[in-house]
C-alpha cells in the first residue's frame, strides 16, 4: 500500500523541477515524464555513468527520475498537443518548469487544460515566478542563490561568497512544489476543483538563510560571512573544527539551551588535561553576556576555542563521534562522499536501497526513502526511465491507439 | 467565516522545537492547519535564543527565527515532565489529527508520550518523529543541530575553497531542507486516512531526507567510485561560473555562462570580443580548464561597477547575472517585493513583526500567515476554553498543580 497510489501525474518539467515528481513517485503515484523526440534536455547533463556521455547515462537525470514512467511526445506539433490534452484531461496533477508563456503559447496553460479538466492541479516551478520585473530573468542555480539571500552568508571572509557545489536552489524549489500540490490535493477532495500553482526557487532558497533575511526588516545587524562558522556582533563563532583525519562540526556555544553541552564538554576537557579547573567552572550559560559586557574579554574566549582545537586536533572523527555519543556531545564528522555511503548509521537504517538497471547488466546504490512511512513504507519500484521507455505501454494500453497507429507517430516524429 | 485555505479542517499538536521542527509546521499553518505548539515553561525553546533579533535586542520573543518558525500558530506552555499534565496532553491528542515531536529520541516515552502511549488514546492519529540521524541505528541518539547533521550528511565537504578548510553552508542546512519533506509526508498520510481510516507512525532523519539534495553527488560515487569534493564557485558544465567582485565594500555579483551563446554575449557586454573569438575558448569544456584567466578578465571589468549596473548590464543580453544580495538588498528587491515575500504581522509585545510569506501561490486558495508567533503560553486560555472547553474549575486544578508554569 503506497500513500499516493491513487494519483497520476504529468510530468513536463525541465532539468529545474525533476525532483518534485520524483518525490510523489517514491510515495506511490503514477509518474509520466513527458519527454520531447530524443529525451529531455536533463539527459545531457553530467556527470555520467563510466564518463559515457549519453541520454540514459546520466547521474543527475538517475538522480531525479526515479519512479517516473517516460514517454517521449512532441509538444511543438498541434497532433502531439493533441495527445497530450487527451493525457491531461485523465491526470491529477502536472508539473511544469519552463519559463514563463512558453507552455501558453502552445495552448497548454493551466486555462487551456483547466477547461478540458477542472480538477487538474498544475504547478509551475521557476527561478523568479511567473510575473514580475524579474520573471524573464537569465538564470541558473549559482543566480537564485545570489538573488535569494544564501549566497552571502556562506564562505571565506577574504574570498568570494561560495555556494553548496552540488546545485541546490531548483531543490528547495521542487520540495516546497510537492507539498504545495498535497496541500491542493487536500483541499480537492472538499470541492473537486484543482487549481494553479506558481513557485518561485528566489523564495524557496530563503530558507536557505535560517531567517537573516528577515535582519534589515527586524531592524537587526546583517550576518557577516565565516568559513565554518557565524559572527555574531565581535564574536567568531567556530562551527568546524579540525580534527587528525578531517574536520569535524562541533556546536560550542552558550545559554540556557546550549551552554549545558558546553559545560559538558569543557568537563571531559578537564577530566584529559586539556584545561585547568577555572578554565573548566566558567559560567557557560551566561558566557555569552559575559562577552557582549565585556565581563569576559574575547581574547580569553579566543584562548579556550584554541584549547578546543588543540583537543578537537588530537582525535579522529570517529574517535570524536563515538565520544560525542558516549558523553552527549554535540560533535559530528565532516564527512566525505564515500563516508556517507559507507555510514554505519544509514546501513543499519537500511537507507540506500539496491536499484537494478537490466539495460546496463548492474544495480546500483541509490538515496533511501526520505522518510519510514509505517504504515504505507516508500517502495522503490522504478529505475530511473530509458528514453521513451514506456511509450508502447501507455499510447497502446492506456489511450488505445493501435501499433500501427504508434507506428506511425513515431515516423512523423511524434513521439 | 469559513476558511478556505487547504488545511482548515487538520488539526496539529506540535511538539516540535528549535528549527526544522517547526519550520515545517509553519508551512502547514500557511495552508490553514490550526496548529497548538506546547513549549516548555521552564526550558526556553533555543529557537527564541537566535538571530536575528527585532531590534537588535535580545528578548524572549525577539528572535526572528522564532517568529519566522512559529508565526500562525496557537501557543500554549505545559510542563511535560510534570504527570498532573497527562490528562491535557491526552485530551489534546483526542482532539488533534496529528502529532508532531522533534525530540531526540527517547525523550517522549521518557515522558509517557511515545506513539504506543498516545495510539492507545487515539487509535488513528499520525505522528511524526524528526530527528537528526531518524529513530534506530547507533546515532540515534545524538542530540544536536543542522550544522552537525548537515556536515554529517556531507553538505559540508562541498562547500567551500579546495586549499582550505570546509567553509560549509551557512547555518543548519538540513533545517532547511527537512521541512518540506516533513510537511509533505504529514500531507500524504492525512490523505491515506481519509481514503483507509487508518493513521501511522513516520520516523524522519533529517541526515536521510537532506541527502536527496546530493544525490547526483552520491551516484557518482556509488556509480563510479568518484569522491567529490570543495570546488569554490566552479560548475561541472557551465564556465564562466563564479561570483565576481564589484565596486564597494563585500558587495558581488554572480554571473553563469549556460551555454557557447552566453559566453559570446558576456564577451560582448564587458567588451572582449577578442575572448569570444579566440579558439581556446570555444568550449566549455576549453573555458573550464582555463577558469583563472577568464574569471579574471571578467573580474577587471566587474569590479570597478555597481553590482546592480552588472546584473542590469548582462541580464539585458540574456545573460544569467544577478547581484549577491544581502538582507537589505532582498528587503528591496522588487521581485521580493512583487512575489509578497516579506510580511508584517501584529505582534502583542513589540509591535510590528516582519516574517517570510508562504512560498508557493496558490490561484484558488491561497496559503496566508495570520498571525505572529506566539508569546510563551499566549494561547493556554484560549486552548483550554475553547479548544478543549475546559471550565474555569479545571483550568485553576492546572495552574495549581504547576502543568502550565
Amino acid at each position: 500500500m503506497s500513500v499516493l497510489s491513487p494519483y497520476r501525474v504529468l510530468d513536463l518539467a525541465t532539468e529545474r523541477g525533476l525532483l518534485c515528481g520524483q518525490l510523489l513517485g517514491d510515495m506511490g503515484a503514477d509518474v509520466i515524464k513527458v519527454e520531447p523526440p530524443g529525451g529531455s534536455s536533463a539527459r545531457s547533463i553530467g556527470p555520467f555513468f563510466n564518463d559515457q556521455p549519453h541520454p540514459d547515462r546520466s547521474l543527475y537525470w538517475w538522480a531525479y527520475n526515479r519512479s517516473k514512467r517516460s514517454i517521449t511526445l512532441d509538444l511543438e506539433r498541434e497532433q502531439g498537443r493533441d495527445i497530450f490534452r487527451r493525457l491531461a484531461a485523465r491526470a491529477d496533477f502536472l508539473i511544469e518548469s519552463d519559463n514563463p508563456g512558453y507552455l501558453a503559447e502552445r495552448g497548454l496553460a493551466f486555462p487551456d487544460l483547466s477547461a478540458i479538466n477542472p480538477r487538474l492541479i498544475y504547478a509551475s516551478i521557476t527561478a523568479f515566478g511567473q510575473d514580475g520585473p524579474k520573471a524573464s530573468y537569465a538564470d541558473s542555480d549559482l543566480i537564485i542563490m545570489a538573488a535569494g539571500g544564501p549566497l552571502i552568508l556562506a564562505g571565506d571572509e577574504n574570498r568570494p561568497p561560495v555556494r553548496l557545489s552540488v546545485p541546490q536552489a531548483y531543490l528547495h524549489a521542487c520540495a516546497d512544489t510537492a507539498v504545495a500540490m498535497l496541500a491542493a490535493n487536500h483541499e480537492r477532495v472538499r470541492t473537486g476543483l484543482g487549481q494553479y500553482i506558481d513557485v518561485a526557487a528566489q523564495q524557496s532558497v530563503g530558507m536557505a538563510t535560517q531567517s537573516y533575511i528577515l535582519a534589515a526588516a527586524l531592524g537587526s545587524s546583517e550576518a557577516r560571512r565565516m568559513a565554518g562558522g557565524i559572527k555574531f556582533g565581535p564574536l567568531d563563532i567556530q562551527l568546524v573544527w579540525p580534527a587528525k583525519d578531517g574536520y569535524v562540526a562541533m556546536t560550542m556555544l552558550f545559554g540556557s539551551a546550549l551552554g549545558v553541552f558546553t559545560r559538558r564538554f569543557m568537563h571531559y576537557l578537564c577530566e584529559q588535561g586539556f584545561c585547568d579547573e577555572a578554565t573548566r567552572d566558567k559560567d557557560w550559560i551566561q558566557y555569552g553576556e559575559m562577552l557582549f559586557d565585556g565581563s569576559e574579554p574575547i581574547s580569553e574566549f579566543e584562548r579556550i576555542k584554541e584549547i578546543a582545537r588543540t583537543f578537537t586536533r588530537s582525535h579522529t572523527k570517529d574517535e570524536l563521534l563515538q565520544l560525542s555519543v558516549e558523553r552527549g556531545l554535540l560533535i559530528t564528522p565532516v564527512t566525505t562522499i564515500d563516508e556517507v555511503v559507507e555510514s554505519t548509521q544509514l546501513e543499519s537504517r537500511n537507507y540506500f536501497q539496491n536499484v537494478e538497471h537490466p539495460e546496463l547488466g548492474a544495480s546500483f546504490r541509490y538515496p533511501g526513502p526520505f522518510v519510514k512511512f509505517g504504515a504505507t513504507p516508500i517502495e522503490y519500484r522504478r529505475r530511473p526511465p530509458t528514453v521513451g521507455e514506456h511509450n508502447r505501454e501507455i499510447y497502446e494500453a492506456e489511450l488505445g491507439f493501435s501499433p500501427r497507429e504508434v507506428s506511425e507517430l513515431k515516423q512523423k516524429g511524434i513521439i | 467565516m469559513t476558511d478556505a485555505r487547504p488545511l482548515s479542517d487538520v488539526k496539529i499538536l506540535d511538539f516540535m522545537w528549535v528549527m526544522a521542527g517547526p519550520a515545517s509546521t509553519r508551512i502547514l499553518a500557511d495552508y490553514g492547519a490550526t496548529i497548538v505548539r506546547i513549549e516548555s515553561p521552564t526550558r526556553i525553546d533555543t529557537a527564541r535564543t537566535l538571530q536575528p533579533f527585532h531590534g537588535n535586542a535580545l528578548g524572549p520573543d525577539s528572535s526572528g527565527l522564532f517568529a519566522n518558525c512559529n508565526a500562525g500558530k496557537f501557543g500554549i506552555s505545559i510542563d511535560l515532565g510534570n504527570p498532573a499534565a497527562r490528562d491535557l496532553v491526552f485530551d489534546l491528542v483526542r482532539w488533534a489529527d496529528v502529532v508532531t515531536e522533534s525530540f531526540s529520541p527517547k525523550a517522549m516515552r521518557a515522558w509517557g508520550y511515545d506513539y504506543e502511549s498516545i495510539r492507545k488514546v487515539k487509535p488513528d492519529i499520525i505522528m511524526l518523529s524528526s530527528c537528526l540521524m531518524g529513530q534506530t541505528g547507533p546515532l540515534a541518539k545524538i542530540a544536536g543541530f543542522g550544522n552537525m547533521a548537515a556536515a554529517i550528511a556531507g553538505f559540508h565537504n562541498l562547500t567551500g575553497w579546495p586549499d582550505q578548510p570546509p567553509a560549509g553552508p551557512f547555518g543548519a542546512y538540513t533545517d532547511y531542507v527537512a521541512p518540506r519533506f516533513t510537511a509533505m509526508a504529514l500531507i500524504a498520510a492525512l490523505d491515506h486516512h481519509r481514503r483507509t481510516g487508518e493513521g501511522q507512525y513516520i520516523d524522519q532523519s533529517q541526515a536521510e531526507c537532506a541527502i536527496h539534495f546530493l544525490a547526483p553527488a552520491i551516484l557518482d560515487y556509488t556509480a563510479n567510485g568518484r569522491v567529490a569534493g570543495r570546488v569554490g564557485n566552479a560548475d561541472y558544465e557551465f564556465a564562466p561560473h563564479g561570483v565576481y567582485p564589484a565596486a564597494g565594500e563585500d558587495r558581488w555579483v554572480a554571473i553563469a555562462c549556460r551555454h557557447d551563446d552566453d559566453w559570446r554575449r558576456l564577451c560582448s557586454a564587458i567588451g572582449r570580443e577578442d575572448l569570444a573569438r579566440d579558439a581556446r575558448y570555444s568550449s566549455a569544456a576549453q573555458r573550464r580548464e582555463h577558469r583563472a584567466a577568464l574569471d579574471s578578465a571578467i573580474a577587471a571589468w566587474s569590479k570597478s561597477r555597481d553590482p546592480v549596473e552588472a546584473e542590469t548590464i548582462l541580464q539585458a543580453r540574456g545573460v544569467p547575472a544577478h547581484q549577491v544580495q544581502n538582507s537589505a538588498e532582498t528587503y528591496r528587491d522588487p521581485q521580493l517585493l512583487h512575489r509578497g515575500h516579506f510580511v508584517d504581522l501584529d505582534h502583542p509585545t513589540l509591535g510590528k513583526f516582519t516574517v517570510e510569506g508562504p512560498r508557493a501561490k496558490l490561484s484558488r486558495t491561497p496559503a496566508e500567515v495570520r498571525r505572529a508567533a506566539p508569546t510563551l503560553g499566549q494561547h493556554n486560555q484560549y486552548v483550554l476554553e475553547e479548544i478543549l472547553k475546559y471550565d474555569e474549575a479545571k483550568i485553576t486544578e492546572l495552574a495549581t498543580a504547576g502543568v502550565l508554569g
